[in-house]
């Protein structure tokens, strides 16, 4: 399946992947309804931007007792049917990245779904730091970059 | 938005909120724009879209759009059919023509319309009514650093970030003002390139460099010359490049030797050893060095100097029209749609051709602060009409006041726009007019010589497009053999004749077609478009006007000259994404994001004048007074003493500030960002 990963070499923290997101939810651009974070800390400059990776293992999907919680069979996203939500928290307390956020004025918690397979974030990230990818091409990419940094470690020497 | 369940209909054309010009996908559902996405095929923006991008169906729906022409009639505006709109305007051009003299008319053109098309149509038709006043947002931006660049190599290179082993980003911030340039200047540094940002404030792309240089405002020009001197010291320099293709360099080095890390320390805040150690990154990457230079660079004293400091730098570094370097594009050689040649008319003394003759002489660019002046003192000689489209000075040009004063002591204002500006609130005529979805342009990307074709895709009556309007303008004031073409899409075919290249090659080609494959060091065959035919670190053209021949590097007046009445520096025009200028203002999904301006300071600056993020201050320079909400930012974002303020907002106008008369001898660029300033707190919030 392929999920969103994000490069933090990358991320300039413009917030266009939030405001997209809470614009495809709500047709605003309030940051509050955004399922991406993008965190930054300008004393040692690291951008992160934060979104589901929709785990193997979803301990939100575990944890729902009202079976609210899904995974979608064609993108593999985990999804949580609003309908069916009673708002009782706990998958936002079983995530351990805190990426499910409660929509107060529904009353039902609200996560990334990765839009039905086209991710709206990936589409409005303008610096590239967000891609919607296989994890092997994730895999392949990051050792690719790793490779050139150590060539770039041992070559400048001078 | 969402999922496309509903039957529509879909077009492939290019964004034009901004100057990027990314290519989009746009849909359609029962006549009306519905959905604008990135369009992944397109070599520019490869599917990346920012959110102005799809603001643009907010855009072309808005309820708040003039839709039919108004006319001032006892202090309102009334409705009136365009047939007498146009009809009117004709015979007040004719009167005031006829009065005043045929260059007492003018146009002004700005940039919410359309783009390079745009420009030539309105230097086509001020000339074919016998005027030689074309005033546009160019002489207050973009050719600040075009000049500056031309003046030392002849044009201005397009940076190959994507091969750069260091991207040097001077005074600019990509990822607000040209959103695709952050993509390309990233992947070029994820093959283990570098990127140096040099700017004064810690923007969105200084949070990746792996170098952030922050400098006081103003004086960029110094640390140019320290990173050459260094740059010559320690003989990284490109010594080819410099005997053979360079005029100038030994009076130029003897120039920036005395810009020593200790001189520059002093006058930029840069420490030394920072200069020295970037000045070292730069020569080892040699000379895959691409060099950004951004509008923080144009607005100041002494601006265009700063400019031709940092172009001097591709001169030792070898990087002029290098893969990796300063990329020096190919055009696709459309035709030309001025009539400089056929009608020059440079006898009727343009208006600031003989102030700013630079200005002048290369971009053919009158100059729009001198308008201004001309207006109200009718010197050196009436200036009593003009047709202003798609520009928003009373907001965006420098001392609002004025401005505001003279566009209505004008005898004829005739105003272009979609909405109602704060300009527009001043016409005698408003006019509406046609958005970039509703009518087809041609569009270049230098970086990959590629040409593309956005779309008329919806229509809107009465709203013609800029050119059926100066067409059916022209017709009426005896010009009309002026404006032959039928449609705008016969002028298209038009300006491609000779290329080779069809309307068919284009729409075939939604990615945007190659016109030509990339060549690099054309100077080696072709010379450098310059006096000399080479790289001028000295300029024999600027001696003959008078002006120094080297970049000589002048402080700016806060620290030669500080007023201890004014005692903070005031920065303005720091982009943000979901606005361009003066516009998107009216579409309330902005103000969610954005609701509002404010000036951003130093947390020591807020303690002494004690205010917190949400104060109320005033904010007063020579020339004006403004309340505008205080932003607290980090330590880290700016310097102390130092602020910014965004401009475009009408509630906190900057431009009430800023002074129209301390513009760049060369270039008569206005000071806009180091403007000496004082700050009093105005209410508790």
């Amino acid at each position: 399946m392929r999920f969103i990963t994000m490069d933090i070499t990358k991320c300039v923290v413009c917030r266009n992947c939030e405001y997209a997101c809470a614009f495809r939810q709500t047709g605003d651009f309030n940051r509050d309804d955004s399922n991406i974070r993008v965190e930054y800390h300008d004393d040692v400059k690291i951008c992160l931007p934060q979104t589901c990776m929709h785990c193997d293992d979803a301990w939100c999907l575990e944890i729902c007792p009202a079976a609210a919680i899904y995974r979608n069979e064609s993108t593999g996203a985990i999804e949580i049917i609003s309908d069916r939500c009673a708002g009782c928290k706990m998958c936002i307390l079983a995530c351990p990245f805190g990426n499910i956020h409660f929509d107060k004025i529904n009353l039902v918690s609200r996560k990334c779904n990765l839009c039905q397979g086209e991710p709206n974030c990936v589409s409005f990230c303008i610096s590239g730091a967000l891609q919607y990818t296989t994890d092997q091409n994730s895999y392949q990419n990051n050792r690719e970059i790793f490779q050139r940094f150590i060539e770039n470690l041992s070559s400048v020497n001078h | 938005m969402g999922d496309a369940s509903g039957k529509k209909d879909h077009y492939t054309s290019l964004c034009r909120m901004c100057d990027n010009r990314c290519g989009i996908n746009v849909y359609v559902e029962d006549g009306t724009i519905v959905e604008i996405t990135g369009l992944k095929e397109h070599k520019w923006n490869r599917g990346r879209l920012c959110v102005k991008g799809r603001l643009a169906v907010d855009l072309v729906n808005a309820p708040d759009r003039i839709k039919k022409p108004l006319k001032r009639i006892n202090g309102q505006f009334e409705e009136i059919s365009l047939d007498q709109a146009y009809d009117e305007i004709a015979e007040k051009i004719k009167q005031v023509q006829a009065t005043w003299g045929e260059r007492a008319m003018s146009v002004w053109k700005g940039e919410a319309l359309g783009f390079l098309t745009q420009e030539d149509l309105y230097r086509r038709f001020i000339h074919a009514i016998g005027s030689p006043n074309y005033f546009s947002n160019d002489s207050a931006c973009y050719v600040g650093r075009w000049l500056g660049y031309a003046l030392v190599t002849g044009d201005w290179a397009t940076q190959d970030f994507a091969n750069s082993k260091c991207a040097l980003i001077w005074a600019s911030n990509p990822p607000y003002s040209q959103p695709n340039l952050t993509q390309s200047i990233l992947n070029g540094r994820e093959k283990d390139g570098k990127l140096i940002v040099i700017d004064v404030r810690l923007s969105a792309i200084a949070r990746q460099a792996d170098e952030f240089v922050q400098v006081l405002p103003g004086t960029d020009g110094a640390l140019a010359h320290g990173i050459a001197r260094q740059l010559i010291e320690e003989d990284t320099i490109d010594h080819t490049f410099i005997d053979d293709f360079t005029i100038g360099f030994t009076s130029y080095s003897r120039y920036v030797n005395q810009f020593t890390p200790e001189r520059v320390e002093r006058e930029t805040g840069v420490p030394a050893e920072t200069i020295i150690h970037i000045a070292r990154e730069i020569g080892r990457c040699r000379p895959k060095v691409s060099v950004y230079a951004g509008n923080g660079l144009e607005h100041h004293e002494n601006g265009i100097n700063n400019v031709r400091a940092i172009a001097c730098l591709d001169g030792l570094l070898g990087s002029l029209d290098q893969e990796g370097g300063n990329f020096t594009a190919e055009k696709p050689g459309l035709k030309d749609l001025t009539l400089y040649r056929d009608k020059p008319l440079r006898h009727l003394d343009p208006i600031g051709a003989d102030s700013y003759p630079v200005l002048y002489d290369f971009r053919k660019e009158c100059h729009s602060i001198s308008a201004i002046d001309t207006i109200l003192t009718g010197k050196p000689y009436p200036l009593r009409g003009m047709i202003l489209s798609g520009a928003n000075p009373a907001l965006t040009n420098p001392n609002s006041k004025k401005v505001i004063r003279a566009l209505k002591a004008l005898d004829l204002f005739v105003v272009r726009d979609l909405f109602m500006t704060e300009t527009a609130e001043l016409a005698d005529y408003v006019l509406p007019a046609a958005t970039f979805l509703e009518h087809p342009e041609l569009h270049c990307h230098p970086i990959h010589q590629i040409i593309s074709l956005s779309k008329e895709i919806v229509t809107f009556p009465g709203c013609d497009n800029e050119y059926i309007f100066l067409k059916k303008l022209a017709a009426r004031l005896g010009a009309g053999s002026s404006f032959p073409w039928k449609d705008r899409e016969t002028l298209n075919d038009w300006l491609l004749e000779g290329t080779g290249i069809t309307i068919e090659k284009l729409l075939d080609h939604p990615e945007g077609y190659q016109y030509k494959p990339r060549r690099y060091r054309k100077y080696l065959e072709e010379g450098l478009p310059t006096p000399s035919g080479k790289f001028e670190f000295a300029s024999r053209y600027l001696k003959d006007y008078g002006y120094p021949e080297l970049p000589e590097y002048i402080p700016p007046t806060y620290m030669s000259a500080p007023n201890p009445d004014f005692p903070y520096i005031l920065v303005t025009g720091a982009r943000k994404v979901f606005y361009t200028h003066g516009r998107n203002r009216n579409f309330k999904r902005c103000r969610t994001a954005i609701p509002n301006p404010d000036i951003e300071m130093h947390p020591v600056d807020a303690r002494k004048i004690g205010v917190e993020t949400g104060d109320i201050v005033t904010v007063t320079s020579t020339v004006g007074s403004v309340d505008i909400p205080v932003k607290v930012v980090t330590p880290a974002n700016i310097l102390p003493g130092v602020t910014q303020v965004t401009h475009g907002w009408k509630e906190s106008n900057i431009n009430l500030l800023t002074p129209d008369d301390r513009n760049d001898p060369i270039d008569g660029f206005p000071l806009m960002k180091s403007v000496e300033i004082s700050i009093t707190p105005k209410v508790k919030s």
